[in-house]
């Protein structure tokens, strides 16, 4: 008896994987057989099937149709309009004549000087996510840049060990979290973004090194009084914003004219291609 | 009795292994045919665009080629529209609409290109997705930046492996296409939307 068991045991387990692979080899031939039968050529009728084939990518797709929560879509509107007309009138031709002036390699270190600096934003939101291999490379890619790589203007973590840098912000923290990204608002000069992604701008801004230009002695032009009521110490918090901008646009002239191409309307053209971006980022 | 039995017990065995490792061997072999080809075919693109000996034009019909061969644009033109709306299409609509749709994305696609400098594309991994989709990872790598591009690929009827959209950053061109589709389509009628895909095609070329 105890011997039988173990062959009995053996044999209706051999019995049912060899059912079910044959199951799976009729799967199978049931699939190829119509795609030989059906050798009729896809553009002699690409509008006969209404069967399950095509039923397949309606799934897929299927989150297209769905109404967008949008209160503030008016307003978006109007302010999506705004943007674009700053972009082409001011932003872009300000880019072009920038990007006359100074040559591709100093616009580049202009770029790894800024994305340096914004290490503390990367990095505190790596470890938030728990992701501790990423925030481990920031810390070391903030180390061999800020020295080997002079101040950031290099980027030797990436050339020479082959780190790349891994960009994550609050929002996409809070996305990690779950919390969604309710209505979409598009805010004045700097575009596309949600509720969720807008609260999560303030601690941004805190993380922001540009806000601690410090009022020193030795400062030139000195920053001591106001100008026009706004503080010198602001407008160079602002005129470094400027910069980085500029310096950033410089790099992707003509990108967001070639991108609107594909835009039948610009306002909810640019909401889905910024939440679909969003939402990939964030499941990563 | 007992030596025999183990030898039917293991020529099962041998049998129901080679079969299963046999179907993933074919499936394994046909992602990275697949992979292959669609590298291929992006990498013929590339070298089209980089070759001076051509012309412009010449480019362009070299280019378009390739791709018509790659791209399933009359799937793309009815997925982007949605089977809603398509069914209510009359034969003749839907033939103007897929000819203005798939127009605009040959153009867009080829206005892409012209922003092409010195970027290099890498092809990562395949995979299969469904039992019958697979998608093709790509990089566009240019000297400071790495752009993601995602070849999604179905088997058609014709057993050919074709593309039926292309997530750029994850932003799905399908998707895109057909959430202002369907955005338009709750104010205006079809033929309304066929007219204004008609007059950016204009404003486009």
């Amino acid at each position: 008896m105890p011997k039988i068991i173990p062959a009995y045991l053996t044999f209706i387990i051999i019995f049912s994987i060899s059912i079910l692979s044959v199951k799976g080899q009729v799967v199978f031939a049931q699939e190829s057989t119509p795609e030989t039968s059906n050798a009729v050529p896809l553009t002699e009728s690409p509008v006969d099937d209404e069967g399950g084939f095509e039923d397949e990518f309606e799934d897929e797709f299927a989150t297209a149709d769905q109404e967008v929560f949008d209160p503030l879509g008016g307003y978006n509107r109007v302010m999506t309009g705004f943007n674009d007309g700053f972009y082409i009138l001011v932003l872009d031709p300000v880019a072009r004549g920038y990007r006359w002036v100074l040559p591709d390699t100093a616009r580049r270190g202009v770029k790894n000087f800024f994305h340096n600096l914004f290490f503390p934003l990367r990095f505190v939101n790596n470890v938030l996510q728990l992701k501790a291999k990423n925030a481990g490379e920031e810390f070391l890619r903030f180390s061999i840049n800020s020295t080997i790589g002079i101040l950031g203007f290099w980027d030797p973590a990436k050339e020479l060990f082959g780190m790349e840098a891994h960009e994550e912000d609050f929002g996409q923290t809070l996305g990690y979290y779950g919390v969604g990204g309710g209505f979409h608002v598009v805010l004045p000069f700097l575009g596309p973004s949600n509720l969720r992604d807008m609260f999560s701008l303030y601690p941004e801004m805190q993380m922001d090194p540009v806000n601690y230009v410090e009022n020193r002695s030795y400062n030139f032009p000195k920053q001591e009084g106001e100008y026009l009521g706004v503080s010198r110490q602001t407008l160079q918090a602002l005129d470094l914003k400027l910069l980085k901008t500029v310096n950033s646009e410089s790099l992707r002239i003509g990108q967001y004219e070639n991108l609107k191409k594909d835009a039948i309307e610009l306002y909810p053209f640019l909401r889905d291609v910024y939440e679909q971006n969003r939402a990939k980022l964030i499941r990563e | 009795m007992q030596a025999a039995k183990k030898i039917i017990i293991n020529m099962l065995l041998v049998t129901i292994f080679s079969f299963s490792f046999g179907t993933t061997f074919l499936f394994a072999d046909e992602i990275s045919e697949i992979r292959e080809m669609t590298k291929e075919k992006v990498d013929h693109v590339i070298s089209t665009l980089k070759d001076e000996s051509l012309s412009k034009a010449e480019k362009k019909e070299g280019i378009l080629k390739t791709i018509d061969s790659l791209f399933d644009f009359s799937l793309m033109a009815r997925l982007s529209l949605g089977k809603k709306h398509w069914t209510t299409l009359s034969t003749e609509g839907r033939a103007e609409f897929s000819e203005l749709f798939v127009e605009k994305l040959k153009q867009s696609y080829l206005d892409k290109l012209d922003l092409y400098t010195d970027e290099e594309v890498v092809v990562d991994e395949a995979k299969l997705t469904k039992k019958n989709r697979v998608e093709v990872l790509t990089y566009l790598v240019s000297k400071d930046d790495k752009m993601e591009m995602t070849y999604k690929l179905y088997k058609t009827k014709k057993n050919v492996w074709m593309v039926y959209d292309v997530d750029v950053l994850g932003v799905s061109i399908v998707q895109t296409y057909r959430s202002q589709f369907s955005g338009i389509l709750k104010k205006d009628s079809l033929e309304e939307l066929i007219e204004r895909l008609r007059s950016s095609g204009e404003l486009g070329s």
